[in-house]
This record gives structure tokens, sequence and C-alpha cells, in this order.
């Protein structure tokens, strides 16, 4: 934990710029974040959200600026250590990232590949350990889902398949969370479900919680701290009054 | 993209043209008095009555009767495909995943991984672009006549093939799983278990199983080199006239072929659509009743299987697969296949020379090698490579336009009663038209190119076009089958406005599906070019001066160091055409 009782800094992004294509730049992002913050992050398409989330979840490496996660910086650590450090964040990518032709047990149960071996993955795949299978099964039937747990993944609904993927991150136990645009694939009506799962989930374990949002009502009931980004900047920072909400809207 | 198909139009027009201006008009070469129409008949004739028996009277009476030597044939044809797919699939696993990006790790290593990935890709290019038949020859020279020659011949271009296609297979899945477990901190290795093999899997074992299938068919084409398949059988049985005997076997191979086929078609739905659960759980949901009821596919477990049975039967039946030789014998074996390979300019003076020998003779004759090599491409390697390409032009061409043709007829969404969902049909005609065109696309590549060409060749005289027709004829059943694939995965909508306006379903298909699908007619037009290349190259063995004929010519004379110099020849055309057909249909994909 942190000294003298303050909270641990989580993930801190100082200055980081980064350039790629025409969208989805950064143009000197300065952002901290403390353990058990729930973020979202507020901004149009192309502005840098999931440019930033990757950056935060040390997929990507920034053109320049400084980033530490979980007081950690990865520009001088050795490929193993930024492993170790990479099972601790999980990771909801806008497509969800399931492997179509598995089993759903099989597709959660990929969340700790960061905690096993190579063998230790195969066997997953494919004689998976029952202390595990219970394990996963317990999740799925929070997530309403447990019937569904032998079946392939590509043989469910676009709703099912956002439970087995929110699944895999509960079951992989990371203190970071990070999840881009998790309700691009469910209808309105389910937003709200998928994000008192998410912030349930970051209750429970007291993980961090960063998400990209386009919808600021849903981001403004659901997350204390909402960051505006637009063309690359942070244009906004904390809980909004009404006069920054109209300009939240704007984005 | 108007002008761009008109400029098609005319390169296929001017390629044809100058094909035929290479290859001559002249469709028969008989010598004089003979009847290729009686013939034809006599032959065709016979499709209707195949012999159960032994056409010979001759024989003595405890020869084996037809039936059982056909079978066994069919049984050794069988055998050398599965101990070559057995060699090739996990030898093409290995390279294929080399010449992927698959293990490319970090930025900072990449340029250095290229230089591996290339190589990797230009010996997988070079393993396929020597035909079998060749590399046949060259094993059974340094082998002798031991059935692992004849698997190995097989083995070494399927690796090839099968490599290629893994490697694009898995290059072509969605990296954002892979991308989940990287980030999660897992490895690339992980990564590539857990994600991208298994998303490529159901398609690597879908090419896995065409490639046995062609692996069949190539083993029986073996037999036309002297190997004891069931194509030995049937040019043995012609060449003595007995068409009956030939039909039967033709039968069998056939029937052979469709099976293994039926079964991939089985196989590969099954892994497409995976099994659903149609068992629910009992009382209350457990991991334990839930694992219980999970959907199983028996048929699928059986048979993988069955398919690892059948390669441990393949290498432990029906006789050694090597020859018992002694190892100095071996030794003595290899040194003299080397030497005959060997340029002659600077070949050894006897055969068993040992390394000091070598190198006078290299030290000898080495200023003879380039004026070597030059002689035989001004003569008559040249000429042979220009037949050998307008052969394949000429021959995809023809099949190129009889699938289009023949495919609006295939078509399951045209050819019902409710064409693409309108009422008003028609009656029968139509389906069962459907049903007869498809079953010619079966049919017709499921007969290999050379024993089409054998049998032309024996039916109209050793010119070029019977090989054409050869080669044209496999290929239609192939373009035929991919095409219309395409058709009916093509959405429906813009043809049924087409045929709501009253028009037809030649009109609906011509006008309204083609031009969208145009793109992947192409690309699997370019594809079927090159196979044709790579054919064209080994029918000219039946008598046409293509580099076959060469090759099959300094057979008879032993001049194996000749026959290295065109096939060679022969790799670089292929290679060429490789390269060109990617580049088109890369172009075309964009």
């Amino acid at each position: 934990m942190g000294n003298g009782g303050e909270k641990m800094g989580m993930i801190s992004v100082r200055g980081v710029t980064h350039s790629f294509g025409a969208t989805g730049a950064l143009a000197g992002i300065d952002l901290e974040i403390v353990e058990g913050e729930r973020v979202a992050l507020i901004g149009a398409s192309g502005c840098g959200k999931t440019t930033l989330l990757r950056v935060m979840g040390l997929q990507l490496q920034a053109s320049s600026g400084g980033v530490r996660v979980l007081e950690r910086n990865p520009a001088e650590m050795s490929s193993r250590d930024l492993r170790a450090i990479r099972s601790r964040i999980g990771m909801l990518p806008q497509d969800l990232g399931l492997v179509e032709n598995l089993r759903v047990v099989q597709n959660v149960l990929l969340g700790r590949s960061g905690r096993r071996s190579l063998l230790g993955t195969m066997r997953d795949l494919l004689w998976p350990r029952r202390k595990d299978r219970e394990e996963v099964f317990e999740i799925l039937e929070r997530m309403g889902v447990a019937k569904k747990m032998y079946e392939r993944s590509d043989s469910l609904s676009g709703g099912q398949r956002q439970r087995v993927a929110l699944a895999r991150l509960f079951f992989q136990e990371a203190e970071i969370l990070l999840a881009d645009e998790p309700l691009s694939a469910v209808d309105p009506a389910r937003g709200r479900d998928v994000l008192e799962c998410l912030t349930g989930m970051a209750e429970e374990k007291g993980s961090t919680l960063v998400v990209s949002l386009h919808q600021v009502e849903l981001a403004r009931e659901f997350f204390p701290r909402l960051v505006g980004l637009k063309n690359g900047r942070v244009v906004f920072d904390g809980q909004p009054d009404e006069r920054e909400l109209a300009a939240l809207y704007e984005l | 993209m108007w002008t761009g198909r008109r400029w098609l139009l005319v390169a296929l027009v001017v390629a044809m043209a100058w094909s035929v201006g290479q290859l001559g008009t002249s469709f028969f070469s008989l010598t004089p008095g003979a009847d290729p129409w009686a013939s034809a008949k006599r032959f065709f004739g016979a499709a209707f009555s195949p012999a159960l028996s032994d056409q010979n009277a001759n024989l003595p009476e405890d020869a084996t009767p037809l039936l059982v030597r056909l079978g066994g044939d069919l049984l050794r044809t069988l055998r050398y495909a599965l101990i070559a797919t057995a060699i090739a699939i996990p030898a093409g696993l290995v390279l294929g995943y080399l010449a992927s990006e698959q293990w490319w790790p970090r930025e900072r290593l990449r340029w250095l991984l290229r230089w591996v990935r290339w190589p990797v890709r230009v010996f997988l290019s070079f393993l396929r672009s020597i035909h079998e038949l060749i590399w046949a020859i060259f094993f059974l020279s340094a082998m002798g006549d031991a059935p692992m020659a004849a698997c190995l011949a097989l083995a070494l271009p399927f690796t090839g093939a099968l490599a290629k296609v893994f490697s694009e297979l898995m290059d072509e899945q969605r990296q954002s799983a892979k991308g989940v477990i990287t980030a999660g901190g897992g490895s690339g290795a992980q990564g590539f278990v857990a994600a991208i093999l298994p998303a490529a899997l159901p398609d690597m074992i879908t090419y896995a199983m065409y490639r046995f299938e062609c692996a069949l068919r190539s083993s029986a084409v073996l037999g036309f080199i002297g190997i004891e398949t069931i194509g030995l059988s049937i040019m043995r049985s012609f060449e003595s006239a007995f068409y009956g005997e030939v039909w039967t076997a033709v039968y069998l191979l056939i029937g052979t072929i469709l099976l293994i086929e039926g079964f991939g078609a089985m196989v590969r739905k099954r892994l497409n659509q995976g099994k659903v659960g149609r068992k629910a759980v009992k009382g209350v949901l457990s991991e334990e009743r839930l694992r219980r009821v999970a959907p199983r596919d028996w048929t699928l477990r059986f048979s993988g299987l069955a398919w690892v049975a059948l390669v441990v039967l393949a290498f432990q039946w029906g006789g050694p697969l090597t020859l018992p030789v002694a190892e100095e014998r071996q030794e003595e074996r290899l040194s003299r296949f080397w030497s005959k390979i060997t340029p002659a300019p600077v070949a050894p003076e006897t055969a068993l020379a040992d390394w000091e020998e070598r190198k006078e003779a290299w030290g000898r004759g080495k200023s003879e090698v380039m004026p070597w090599v030059e002689g035989l491409w001004e003569s008559p390697g040249r000429e042979a490579l220009l037949n050998t390409v307008a052969m394949a032009v000429a021959a995809v061409i023809l099949a190129g336009l009889g699938a289009l043709v023949f495919v609006p007829w295939s078509l399951r969404t045209l050819g019902s009663r409710k064409p693409l969902g309108l009422f008003g049909g028609g009656g029968r005609f139509w389906p069962v038209c459907g049903m007869v065109v498809r079953g010619g696309f079966v049919v017709t590549r499921a007969v290999p190119e050379y024993l089409y060409a054998f049998l032309l060749v024996g039916l109209m005289g050793p010119s070029a076009w019977p090989l054409v027709v050869a080669l044209a004829l496999h290929n239609f059943g192939i373009l035929g089958r991919l095409w219309s694939e395409v058709g009916e995965n093509q959405d429906v909508g813009s043809s049924r406005v087409v045929m709501a306006m009253g028009g037809s379903r030649l009109q609906a298909f011509y006008g309204a599906m083609t031009p969208p699908s145009l793109n992947r007619f192409l690309l699997f037009f370019f594809y079927r070019w090159e196979s044709c290349l790579r054919e064209a190259t080994v029918l000219g063995m039946l008598g046409v001066s293509s580099l076959g004929y060469y090759i099959s010519i300094r057979k008879s004379f032993r001049e194996y160091d000749e026959i290295v110099f065109f096939s060679l020849l022969g790799a670089v055309v292929i290679i060429a055409g490789d390269l060109a057909s990617d580049a088109l249909r890369r172009r075309l994909r964009e």
C-alpha cells in the first residue's frame, strides 16, 4: 500500500504523446489515477481514448512522456517483469477478443494466461483442472450465462458474448480493469447491466476501473470521475456541474 | 472499372491467341491410316461395360483375378498417399509456423526475423515448384525402387503447399484474442497456442484433407512412371487395349476420391458449425452436470482417431518401405546418383568418385559449364518453356470459359423452383439441371489431369491439345465448384431485383451476380493458372515438346544432369508464375 495512509498511485501518465496516422493520436496527456478509483474517459471517436487505454494497459509504448503503472516504470522493465505486471491489468477490448471456436469455459480460463506457463495454457485448453472449472462455473453463474459454459463461443448472442468476456476479466482477478467501449456491442437497455457488473466487480476486489464511454449520462451515474478528451488532450477532469456537463455533451 | 474489365477481356483474348499460335492447330497427330473416331468409340463404349474379370485370355490359370489385383493396387495407392500426408502435415506445420509472422517478437528484432522468414518462404516455393513426378524420378534414382521413394516424392511438394497455406491461415486470424492474452501477461507462444491455433485449426484441417485427396490422385499418377499404384494398371491395360479393365480401375479410383471428398465435406461442416447442445441439465445446475451434457462431436473425434490408426497401419502393413541394402551399398548408390546429376562437363570420369576426383573434374571442366547451360537453353529449353506456358494459359482460359457457362446452372439459389425466393420458377428442369451440373463438377475434378492426358493422347496422338484439354477438364471442375461457392455466398439483393423486373435467371447471374463477384472469380482463376503451369511441365512426359517431354527423354538416356536443368528451368517458371499470380491476387483483394 502507499506511504503514510495515502492511496497507492495505480496509473500515472505525464506528458504522454503518441502519434500514428491521422486519428487516435495523443498530444500531451497528464493523468493520475489512484487505487480503487473509478474513471470514465469521455470523447468522440478518434479522440485518443483507445490509444490512451492501450498506453495505460502497457500494450503500446508512447512516443514520449512518462508512464508509471502499479508504481513501476515499464521502460525499465525486462520482458519477464513486464509480463508479470501485465497479468495484474485486465483488458476488455471493444471487439471482446474471444476465440470464436473455443468453448465458453476455455475462453474464460484464458483470463489467467499471464499466471500460467505454456504447458498450463495447453492444459487449460485440453483438460482443465476441476478447481478452475468450478470457479469458472461460479463466475458464469453470477453473470447469468452458466448454462452456456460448454457451448462454443460463436453460438452465443451479442449480450451473452459480452458476459463471457466480462467473466474472463473477472477470472483474471486483476488490480486494474480497463474496458474499451464496453457498451458498443450491447443494446442500450442492457448498457446499465454491463456497467453495474463492471463497477460491482471493481468494488468487490477493490480494483481500479477505467472505462471509455460515449454516454455521458451513464458515465455520470456510475463514475465519480469523468475525463473528457478532445484531439488527444484532456479538456476536463472531475465531477461535472451543469455548465461543464453541457460542454461534455459537445464532445 | 469498366475499362478495367475491357482490358482484362482483351488481355485474355491476346493470351489465348498467342497460345494457339505457339501450340499450332493440329489437334490430332496420328499415324496415317489410324482412325481416331473408331478407337474413341471403342474406348468410350467400354465405359458402359467395365470389366469384372481379366480381359487377357492368355493369362495363366493361377494369376491373381482382376478385381483382387486392382483392389491391391488401390490399397497401395492409398498407403503411399497416407504416408506422404502423414509426413507432410507435421513438416508443413513447423515450416508454416516459421514462414508466418506469428512468432515475431518485439519490434527491435524484426529485421533479423525477416531474414529467417524469407529463406523459409523461398525454400517452400522451391519444394512446391518441382512436381511430384519429377521428385519421384530423382528419389527412385537415389534410393532404388523403394516405396519410400514414392512417399517422399509426394511428401516434399505437399509439405511446401501445406506450409504456405498454413502460414497464410495463421496470419489471417483476428489478432484481438491473442492481444487479450498478451495484454494479460501471457507470452506470444501462449497467445499463439490458445488464440491463433484454435481459430485457424478448422481451415487447416479442411485444407489438409483436401491435400490428402490430391495426394491420392498424385499417388495414382506415380503409376505412370512405373510405381506400383493403380495408375500402372491403368497404363498397362490401356496399352493392351483392354478398355474394360481401364474403366474398372478408373471407376474404383474416382469412387475412392469421391468418398474422401464427401467425408471431407462432412468434417468441414461439423468443424465450422460446431455442435449445439440439445440435452438440458436435470435438477440443480452444477458444473459437473453441465459437463456431462456438454455437446461432444463423437463423429469428429472418431474420425481423427481413425485417421491416426490408418496412418499407423499404412506404415506397418504391406511390406517394407525401404530396400534392405547394406550401408556401404547405399553410400555407393548415393555417390553414383551424385555423379549422375553433376553437369556433364564437370562430371568425374567414374561414377564412384571420391571428393578429390570430383574437385579435379570441376577444375578441368568448369569453363565448359556455362556453354553447356546456354546450349541446353538455346535448344530445346526456350521452346519447351514457351510451349509449357502456352499450354497452361490455353488450359486455364478454356476451363474458365467452361465454368463461366456452367456455373449459373449449378447454383442452388438460382436452380430452385423458387429462384432467389421468387415464386413461379417452373418445373423440375432447373433443380435437376443443378444436380447434374454439380455432379459434373465433382466427377471432372476427381480425375487427375495426368490420367485425362494419358487417355486423350492415346486416342488423339501426341500433340499439345489433348494435354490442354486434359488440364482444362480437371480445372473446369475445380473452378466450377469454387465459383459456385462464391456465387451462392453472394448477396442476392441486386440479382433478385433483376428477376423481379422480369429478367431471366441467366440475366440475373451475368448481369447482377457476376460483376460484384468478378474479383473473387479472378482470384481463383489465377490460383488455378498457377497450378496449371505446374502440371503442364510434367504432362509433356506423354510425348509433347514441353519441359516434361525432354525430362522423360533424358530419363530414358539416364542423363540426369540435364533432367536437373529442365526441372530447375520449370521451377523458375513456376516460381515466377507464383509471384505473378500472388501479385495479381493481392491487387484484386484491395
